[in-house]
């Protein structure tokens, strides 16, 4: 009986219990919730006095321009038109010129611009021999020995609405001269890109149209001020002019495919406006460019890229011009801790097989299979400084010879947003001409402002 | 009757068919949300409240450091895979929009209602003020970002992390407040140790190399005496490390704060000439073995500074 009344006694007391410890850690939780809700407030009540502290001095700058509308006496009279060689209705006086002004912003305090915009400059100076120059066989054809802007761009991008981003460059540069003008004096602008990519497709492509620089080897997608060296590699150049595959008005899709590994396939459908290469310019026998984009981690450190592109289109004298291209990149970096040194190599190969009209007057059609490749190693030994050595070989598309070169280079950045480089190339040609040339090469790039992320 | 040339494509298409179901079964039966954060911190905190009812991945890797990213296909595929996307909030993984946009998944893109700011509500120290521009490095201009490594964030963090969820996963929500319950006890159990342990250093004057650890300071009475950073993101000026080793003896300073991803050179440097030592840490968790759970991270911070200030 006392055994029964024992437990009776021990079950009442647990019930009692058990929702007492219960209640209690309760009460902790809702003290914890409390506490948070608490610092919310505060956060929320702070931000919101900065806001109206935000607004009062703005309301009070407003006021104070305002001011000398109703100003009988102007703080600052118009100075006379003779001290100023113009009539004061003809534009701002000296005095106006010289009084401080607010600076000029895109979007007010307090207000969103709702997209990024960017601007980068690319600067070279060129040295060569006279001969050189004179010939004008140099890498920057028609620039040598000059210091010039090879691309001054401003980028705008961003999202459109939740379906869509797109993106708008525009680009300034030195160009080369016609044969026989007076050199370097031209800074040409263009309209480098206005695209939209549309980011919520079915079964998770994305497709992008407009004008752009099309997926297609390794390098095409890489604007001029990014490259990792000063020019782009010969065989690009010879194979598709001195900015590669770009200017390209199409249409492009892409899709990740469903495999272990990264592995994206992109296809397009262009104009093909590219003189070099293509350049017959209708969608009646458009550029068509494919690329197959692979990806590996080997390990925690290394890290491959392969990719294949193929490209067919008509040339200007309307001639089918079939390239084939492979690109490979591979990467050492330590992933955890302190990132350098970086070691990259990469290399590109590209195959063309081009129809071309005779021009020994018999307008007999032959057909030229040329090739050409480029590999360069770079060691980035901390964040500021990198050395690299680039070799190249190519056939020339369209003419008889070949032609290889080496290029060493440094470089240097005081911060990501400023570079500096110096390179030396030795270009030796064989075939119709043989020439040997030496240019040296000073680069210097900057960026303003949003900038796209740097990727593999 | 049916041709015999008929019958073989109907037959495959029917052995397609299964082939296809078979497949696709596993993968509706598994049907567990896929979770990406952007970064460790954020990992780990969404790991602690989801515990095994969803996958969680982070898309860096333990101990990268999240200012220099160079961004990977490898990401894209993860992200591409990805239900929820867990992101800072304040810039500090802004690459991640470049990844999101490339992934070809409306799931992962900014302003979806699957992509989880985690900032929200945190009351954000460093907001940049006035003209902002590069002269001031890579400056975040919403605020600090490492709002993590305050304890008292945390609850702040894992509510939104947990809302958010919840609204994604309605079936979800009971675990994962219940889950956040638990973690939110230990981590009131650990904060407890780690304000006692650190308590007789209350007012030590620290300097670190990156401006990383101003809601650290905060949530441990502790004073930033200088960073070595000029301007984040840029390395120092010769000019800035005279004058901060000279304050430095001057107030007395006996801890350099240095990230596990920052060249270590120049701290130890500045430390040798100031009479100070350097702490090499971890500023997310897991870049140390061991303390990839965010309790374990915070106990190796605080072990590991108590030792240097003894």
């Amino acid at each position: 009986m006392r055994q029964w009344l024992r437990g009776l006694c021990l079950a009442v007391s647990f019930c009692t219990l058990v929702p007492g410890t219960a209640a209690a850690q309760d009460v902790e939780s809702l003290k914890r919730e409390l506490d948070a809700m608490r610092r919310q407030f505060e956060s929320l009540r702070q931000q919101y006095e900065r806001r109206l502290q935000e607004l009062a001095e703005r309301l009070e700058t407003l006021q104070a321009q305002q001011a000398p509308v109703t100003d009988p006496q102007p703080r600052t009279a118009p100075a006379p038109a003779a001290e100023v060689g113009a009539r004061p209705e003809e534009g701002p006086s000296l005095a106006q010129l010289l009084t401080p002004r607010q600076p000029f912003a895109l979007a007010q305090p307090g207000r969103s611009l709702f997209f990024d915009i960017g601007a980068s400059g690319d600067f070279i100076a060129d040295f060569t021999s006279n001969g050189s120059a004179r010939r004008r066989d140099g890498t920057f054809n028609g620039r040598e020995n000059r210091l010039f802007p090879r691309e001054v761009s401003i980028a705008m991008f961003g999202r459109v609405d939740p379906f869509a981003s797109a993106a708008i460059r525009i680009s300034a540069g030195e160009e080369a001269p016609p044969d026989g003008a007076r050199r370097g004096s031209e800074i040409a602008v263009s309209l480098e890109e206005a695209n939209a990519t549309l980011l919520a497709l079915p079964l998770g492509t994305t497709a992008r149209f407009g004008l752009m620089r099309p997926r297609f080897g390794t390098l095409n997608v890489v604007h001029m001020d990014d490259l990792p060296q000063v020019d782009r590699p010969n065989v690009l150049t010879r194979f598709f002019g001195e900015e590669e595959l770009n200017l390209e008005k199409g249409l492009e899709a892409g899709l990740i495919l469903p495999t272990p590994f990264y592995e994206e396939l992109s296809l397009g459908v262009f104009d093909g406006d590219n003189e070099t290469a293509f350049g017959r310019g209708s969608l009646r026998d458009p550029l068509v460019l494919g690329r197959l984009r692979n990806f590996f981690e080997l390990d925690a450190r290394g890290a491959l890229q392969l990719d294949f592109s193929a490209g067919t289109g008509a040339t200007v004298d309307d001639r089918r011009n079939t390239v084939a291209g492979v690109g490979l990149k591979y990467k050492w970096a330590p992933t955890t801790g302190y990132a350098f040194p970086v070691v990259t190599l990469a290399g590109e190969a590209i195959y063309g097989n081009r129809k071309l009209r005779d021009n020994g007057g018999t307008l007999v059609e032959r057909r030229a299979e040329r090739w050409g490749q480029y590999l360069y190693g770079q060691v980035d030994v901390d964040k500021r400084w990198a050395a690299g050595l680039r070799y190249d070989w190519t056939e020339r598309p369209t003419t008889p010879g070949r032609e290889w070169a080496l290029s060493p280079y440094v470089q240097f950045k005081p911060s990501e947003f400023l570079r500096f480089r110096l390179q030396y190339k030795h270009t030796a040609e064989t075939g119709s001409v043989s020439r040997e040339t030496d240019e040296i090469f000073l680069q210097g790039s900057f960026v303003l402002g949003a900038h796209p992320t740097e990727r593999f | 009757m049916l041709r015999r040339g008929t019958i073989r494509p109907a037959r495959g298409l029917a052995v397609a068919l299964a082939l296809v179901s078979v497949t696709l079964t596993p993968l509706a039966a598994e049907a567990k949300l896929r979770i990406v954060a952007t970064l460790p911190d954020l990992w780990a905190l969404t790991s602690a409240v989801v515990g095994d009812e969803a996958t969680v991945e982070v898309a860096t890797r333990f101990g990268q450091n999240p200012h220099d990213m160079e961004i990977r296909p490898s990401q894209t595929l993860l992200i591409r895979r990805a239900d929820v996307l867990v992101r800072n909030g304040l810039e500090e993984d802004a690459w991640v929009d470049a990844v999101a946009e490339s992934a070809g998944n409306p799931r992962v893109l900014r302003g979806a209602p699957t992509v989880i700011e985690a900032s929200q509500g945190i009351p954000v120290l460093k907001v940049a003020a006035g003209f902002v521009d590069r002269s001031l490095g890579d400056v975040h201009p919403l605020g600090n970002p490492h709002y993590t490594l305050d304890p008292a964030n945390i609850p702040i963090v894992t509510g939104t992390i947990v809302a958010a969820l919840s609204r994604i996963a309605p079936e979800l929500a009971g675990i994962l407040e219940a889950n956040r319950r638990v973690f939110l006890d230990r981590l009131t159990e650990a904060d407890r140790r780690w304000k006692a342990t650190l308590a007789p250093f209350r007012g030590a004057r620290v300097v670190s190399y990156h401006d990383s650890w101003p809601y650290f300071y905060r949530a441990f009475g502790l004073v930033e005496a200088g960073i070595i950073e000029d301007q984040p993101g840029i390395p120092p000026s010769p000019q800035h490390l005279v004058a901060l080793i000279r304050r430095m003896r001057e107030q007395g300073v006996r801890v350099v704060f240095v990230e596990t991803w920052y060249p270590p050179a120049v701290p130890n440097l500045v430390a040798r000439e100031a009479g100070a030592r350097v702490l090499v840490v971890p500023q997310s968790p897991g870049a140390v073995k061991g303390t990839e759970d965010y309790i374990r991270h915070l106990d190796h911070l605080v072990t590991a500074l108590a030792d240097a200030l003894r």
